[in-house]
């Protein structure tokens, strides 16, 4: 790997790059101020519109109910049980669904024929609304953890083969030649050469589909009655106006569950993908 | 919390034009062949579809001939009408309100910085919230009716937009502004000039994930409280174990999908055709 970008910095007529600078604390820390403060503001204007009486008492709780309501969750095994259940449904449909596309998508971008017949079909496999699939998947599996993570598999797949094959498909030339001019071939050209170019495309098609498996596990509980955190909104929401703050305390904790998701993987991608011009300090600074 | 949805859908490298100087037939010749290679997949898999449904008789997969049957006859009018049209009608209606509001706020963002530092992690939140759970929060705040499908699509589909927007707004080159500012531009022309064209491209691909996103939500508002529309449709004939009305259904859905994909694309070639022109220029 470290051949490889010692390869491309010295590609002829790409411009030398300044050494890194250092990031500037001072602001990042004062913008984190601003943050804090912003959602802090915002916090305390949802629990005076509740002491002013102006939220509608049969449709939005106030603040302090849903805090109690989002303890009361937490506190027990019950809400953990959900998350899990949701979790769950998750990680086995976003990992079925990239392991398939991650294979495929090498397959088809490694090969010219492939490439050209299979191309269309997946783009058009992908414009279709996952959750025309739904139907068919609980007919099939009922409301079921098998039933949830098919059709996130399902979602995931196809936008991320496309990544993955626009990844491999997204060598440097003068890379590509090099390594044939070296006699670079087989395994080692597979891992020196396509991986580290795919890699940053595979990342950023791996983050997006993560934020994509939550939205459909979501709604496979939602519609399909698949167990977990969507179900149970849907639930407290038919139990009547007690329930009020329990739905909204559910819809802030899957909330909480999509920001810990996604912080997640944005660490992992830019752990993974460090030496990788993108991630370069310098580069974060400019951009 | 860094804010990292910008290279997103923007990372795709178009495939880069075809440019000789060939003979017309041999070009011809040549572009026919890209096509039936682009093509020959599909049609095969059309093709198994039907012979493998051929006879088939379980309940779920019914043969392809009968769903095709049904489809021309349900479809093309009756159906159509009643819904697709009101589907079409509220997502069209959503996704104009959170496309506008989108770049509208993006643009309120940029001059204001203050407001943007404060309110990203409110606006990143929403982001991330999958959309759906909402529903039931907003049945009980508008009811069942139209409004509350074209809330529910403006409202989910405004983030993806205005993230885009903040973001591609903010990592305009500021050799740019400094040019602007040298200038004596003020603050608004510098917006309209510079800015918004500045930002325009990952403006579109916000834009892109927002549609995405408001057909989700079309079909997903539509199947949870709803009496007509294409999702109350397919999950209607689910329950009613009608599977051949399901799967035309699905099959118009994805048609209907597809094509909105379609069109968004186009368009967006159409109004950023100097960008892709420089790309191309650059990659060349």
């Amino acid at each position: 790997m470290a051949t490889l970008t010692r390869l491309r910095r010295r590609v002829p007529g790409e411009v030398h790059r300044p050494p890194d600078t250092p990031s500037r604390p001072h602001r990042r820390l004062g913008g984190l101020g601003v943050k804090v403060l912003g959602l802090v503001c915002a916090v305390l204007v949802w629990e005076l519109l509740g002491v002013a009486g102006a939220l509608p008492a049969d449709s939005f709780p106030t603040l302090p109910e849903t805090a109690r309501a989002i303890g009361t969750e937490l506190g027990g095994s019950a809400g953990w049980r959900s998350i899990g259940q949701t979790l769950a449904g998750w990680a086995l449909g976003y990992g079925i669904g990239s392991a398939c596309a991650i294979a495929v998508g090498i397959a088809i971008g490694l090969n010219r024929f492939a490439f050209r017949s299979s191309i269309s079909v997946i783009e058009f496999m992908k414009t279709i609304p996952v959750v025309a699939i739904l139907p068919i998947a609980v007919l099939e599996f009922g409301g079921t953890l098998k039933m949830e993570y098919t059709l996130v598999a399902f979602g995931v797949f196809w936008p991320l083969t496309i990544q993955v094959v626009y990844g491999v498909r997204s060598m440097d030339p003068v890379v590509r030649d090099t390594a044939k001019a070296l006699g670079v071939r087989g395994a080692r050209r597979f891992g020196l050469i396509v991986l580290p170019s795919a890699a940053p495309f595979i990342a950023t098609g791996l983050r997006v589909a993560a934020a994509v498996a939550l939205v459909l596990t979501i709604i496979a509980e939602l519609i399909g009655g698949a167990a977990g955190l969507g179900r149970d909104i849907l639930v407290a929401e038919d139990s009547g106006t007690s329930a009020l703050p329990i739905v909204y305390a559910l819809i802030v904790i899957t909330g909480g569950v999509g920001i810990v998701l996604t912080t997640a993987m944005t660490q992992i991608e830019r752990r993974a993908l460090r030496w990788h011009e993108r991630f370069r300090p310098l580069e974060r600074e400019l951009a | 919390m860094a804010l990292d949805v910008s290279s997103q859908p923007t990372l795709r490298s178009a495939p880069p034009p075809e440019t000789g100087r060939r003979a017309p037939a041999r070009m011809l010749l040549r572009q026919g062949g890209r096509l039936l290679g682009g093509v020959w997949l599909f049609a095969l898999m059309v093709a198994l579809w039907w012979l493998l449904t051929e006879h088939s008789t379980s309940p779920y997969f019914p043969p392809l001939h009968t769903i095709l049957n049904e489809l021309a006859k349900v479809w093309f009018f009756r159906a159509a009408q009643q819904d697709l049209v009101p589907s079409m009608e509220h997502l069209a209606i959503g996704f104009a309100v959170a496309g506008v509001i989108g770049i509208a706020g993006g643009a309120l963002f940029w001059r204001v910085r203050v407001a943007r530092e404060a309110l990203t992690p409110l606006v990143y939140f929403l982001y991330v919230l999958p959309a759906p759970v909402l529903l039931p929060s907003f049945i009980l705040l508008f009811g069942i009716g139209s409004f509350m499908k074209v809330a529910i699509i403006a409202f989910a589909a405004l983030w993806p937009t205005l993230l885009n927007a903040i973001d591609g707004m903010r990592s305009v080159d500021p050799l740019k502004l400094e040019t602007a500012r040298t200038l004596g531009l003020s603050p608004n022309r510098t917006l309209w000039s510079i800015v918004l064209p500045a930002a325009s491209p990952q403006i579109a691909a916000g834009l892109r994930n927002s549609l995405q996103v408001a057909i989700l939500l079309m079909v997903v508002s539509e199947m949870v409280a709803s009496t007509a529309g294409i999702g109350y449709f397919i999950l209607n004939a689910q329950q009613s174990f009608e599977s051949v009305d399901m799967w035309t259904g699905i099959i118009v859905l994805g048609v209907v999908g597809s094509i909105l994909n379609l069109i968004f694309v186009i368009v967006e070639r159409l109004v950023l055709r100097w960008y892709y022109g420089e790309r191309a220029l650059q990659q060349a």
